[in-house]
């Protein structure tokens, strides 16, 4: 798993995501946003901003995230004008309507998690690692464990089931793998709810990794400043 | 006319729409807005005002361009037109927000935002909004509102300098505004009047309004941890909401009402603590006033917030304590919420639709407002909202005041 990280560090990210949710009785909702971070794994910090549709253009979520415990999160809603803290009990919940919850959003910090290597599977005709996560006890999360598929020709993610309990609740799939400024990145992403049987599919485009961006960009004022 | 201007704010909505966001090497302008109608049925007539229908039209529009890197520039605009006679007819372009109709076409926000490293100034028309707890927010002073009609109100921007200065979770917020914004008033004549009414014996006569002619200044101080944040917070100028100084004229026999808005100092505070099962918040202001007709008094929030799958749960008390009175008659709806059990809950559908509630009962039972809102989107541009608001109280309570004026709204909005 270790490996599988230092694969996709990265001193920043940029992409502009377009998002599909398809609830259970098959109607559909397009939304975008742009997506800015700096800085890799525990030592984040992103700004997700919706761009479309209308209603929502502007509402951003700013993530800190941390080596040792969940992230910090708050959302800006400029119709108000005010951010509001995203409490830990508040990250199981669905973001925008979308299948990610917003502790999904988070960036998963390898040292956060207790690994165990339950064997290997092929997906589809990819060979992968099956391996169990369970978050240590430092770490506050939704989910109880999960397991992740980690491929075995370039250590990127296949696929992560998420347990509540004993209850496989969300799965994300990574599809269309490229090797986008050396790093193994999946260009799509189909999270899917299984107690909503209801599923997600983010399309990264225009995806950069080592963009030049400052600091001042990822902070409670700058969410105001660029409403 | 009203039709007209209806038909000439879809026609702009339809334009402004059509804009799209530009991206250049060092420049971003974006924009979004929405032309909303919106119709009001309230089942009985008031006391002053017979009408029991009516409908408005808003269209919003917001855009903002980055012309260099450490500058930011933001605008909003604003026209309306209604059945109601709320609106003036005027194709005047209003900037300050001190008229007494709403105006037809105004400036919501115009500003300049400058920043560098953690620091930023902003400067112009804006939005400064304090506090943390959701219903009510007794530290959020240079927030006026319109609230023309009460219990829906909006916020207006202030003429405003603010220098923040932020780093690694501190923040220090200093604002300075040297033109007063006064919260807009409901209508004398209309039915959600706060005007004492006129008696067989003698007249009630508009006195007119006094804007305070002086500056208003305010510093906050904040600071996020990881578990925990709070902020203190000073503000030194006028209460955006006024009072009625009434004085008897002997001839002929009649009261003059003057509407004044006084001095006002208020040393607050308000703070949010996330635990594992719930978010507890809190606010505190305490408002002391060199102006001998004004209350010196305090209010605070305690609340419990928490989100449990698409459910939103928020419940509290407002309280009030007064260590001063006044003895004026006074127009204030964040008093009228205090000495209430407040709650809100909130539950989303599916990515399309949400219904909310929201409420106030008062502790000693003699009123309540409560406000129910189904809301449905339409594809990717239209929302249709159906709201009905129960308002019951007895004649010396706030919400009693408005006890006729119960209602059932249908808005439907389109965005851009």
């Amino acid at each position: 798993m270790e490996e599988a990280q230092r694969r996709t560090e990265a001193a920043s990210e940029r992409y502009e995501g377009s998002l599909r949710v398809v609830n259970a009785r098959g109607k559909i909702a397009d939304k975008s946003w742009r997506f800015d971070r700096l800085g890799s794994h525990g030592a984040s910090r992103a700004v997700l901003r919706f761009t479309s549709p209308a209603e929502v253009r502007g509402v951003a979520l700013l993530i800190v995230n941390h080596p040792d415990r969940a992230s910090d999160q708050w959302m800006w809603t400029p119709a108000i004008a005010r951010e509001r803290r995203i409490a830990l009990q508040d990250r199981s919940a669905r973001f925008f309507g979308t299948d990610f919850s917003f502790e999904d959003l988070e960036e998963r910090d390898v040292g956060q998690y207790d690994y165990t290597l339950l064997g290997e599977e092929a997906l589809g005709s990819v060979a992968c690692w099956r391996i169990e996560a369970r978050p240590k006890g430092t770490r506050a999360s939704q989910y109880t464990r999960s397991r992740v598929w980690v491929r075995k020709d370039n250590y990127a993610y296949a696929q992560i089931e998420n347990d509540i309990k004993t209850q496989l609740v969300r799965r994300l799939k990574y599809d269309e793998i490229e090797n986008v400024q050396g790093i193994w990145t999946a260009r799509v992403l189909e999270m899917t709810d299984l107690r909503e049987n209801s599923r997600t599919t983010l399309r990264l485009e225009k995806l950069q990794y080592n963009v030049p961006m400052r600091s001042e960009d990822f902070t409670l004022q700058a969410l105001r400043r660029e409403q | 006319m009203r039709l007209a201007r209806s038909a000439f704010l879809v026609g702009l909505a339809i334009l402004l729409g059509t804009l799209p966001a530009v991206e250049a090497s060092a420049q971003v302008f974006s924009q979004r807005g929405f032309v909303e109608g919106r119709m009001l049925v309230y089942p009985q007539t008031a006391p002053n005002d017979d009408r029991q229908v009516g409908a408005d039209v808003l269209l919003r529009w917001e855009a903002s361009v980055g012309p260099a890197s450490w500058l930011a520039l933001a605008g909003a605009f604003d026209a309306r037109a209604d059945t109601l006679g709320q609106v003036d007819e005027s194709w005047r372009v209003d900037w300050d927000d001190r008229t007494r109709l709403r105006p037809a076409l105004s400036i919501r926000r115009a500003s300049a935002a400058l920043h560098r490293g953690g620091l930023m100034l902003e400067v112009g028309k804006q939005f400064v909004r304090w506090g943390k707890t959701d219903i009510l927010n007794p530290t959020d002073r240079f927030a006026p509102r319109d609230f023309m009609d009460v219990v829906v109100n909006d916020f207006l921007g202030v003429i405003a300098a603010r220098l923040t200065y932020e780093r690694e979770g501190r923040s220090i917020d200093l604002v300075w505004v040297p033109r007063f914004t006064p919260s807009r008033l409901p209508l004398p004549d209309r039915r959600w009047s706060v005007w004492p009414q006129a008696t067989d014996l003698v007249a009630v006569v508009d006195g007119g309004v006094t804007f305070p002619g002086g500056s208003q200044s305010g510093a906050r101080w904040s600071q996020v941890a990881s578990g925990f944040e709070y902020s203190l917070s000073f503000y030194d100028g006028y209460n955006h909401l006024p009072l009625f100084d009434a004085s008897f004229q002997p001839a002929p026999p009649s009261i003059e009402v003057r509407t004044v808005f006084p001095r006002m100092r208020m040393y607050g505070g308000d703070a949010a603590w996330p635990l594992k099962w719930l978010t507890v918040k809190g606010e505190i202001g305490y408002f002391t006033s060199t102006d001998p007709r004004a209350d010196q008094y305090g209010e605070y929030v305690i609340q419990v917030e928490r989100q449990r799958g698409e459910w939103l749960f928020i419940g509290g008390y407002a309280g009030e304590f007064v260590t001063r009175r006044g003895g004026e008659v006074s127009f204030a709806p964040d008093r009228g919420l205090t000495k209430s059990v407040l709650g809100r809950a909130s539950y989303t559908i599916d990515p399309n639709r949400s219904v909310s509630f929201d409420g106030a009962v008062r502790q000693n039972g003699h009123g309540l407002w409560l406000e129910g809102e189904y809301s449905q989107a339409m594809g990717q541009h239209f929302r249709a909202t159906v709201a009905g608001n129960l308002i019951r109280g007895e004649d010396d309570d706030f919400f009693g005041h408005f006890r006729r004026n119960s209602h059932i709204s249908l808005t439907l909005r389109c965005s851009f």
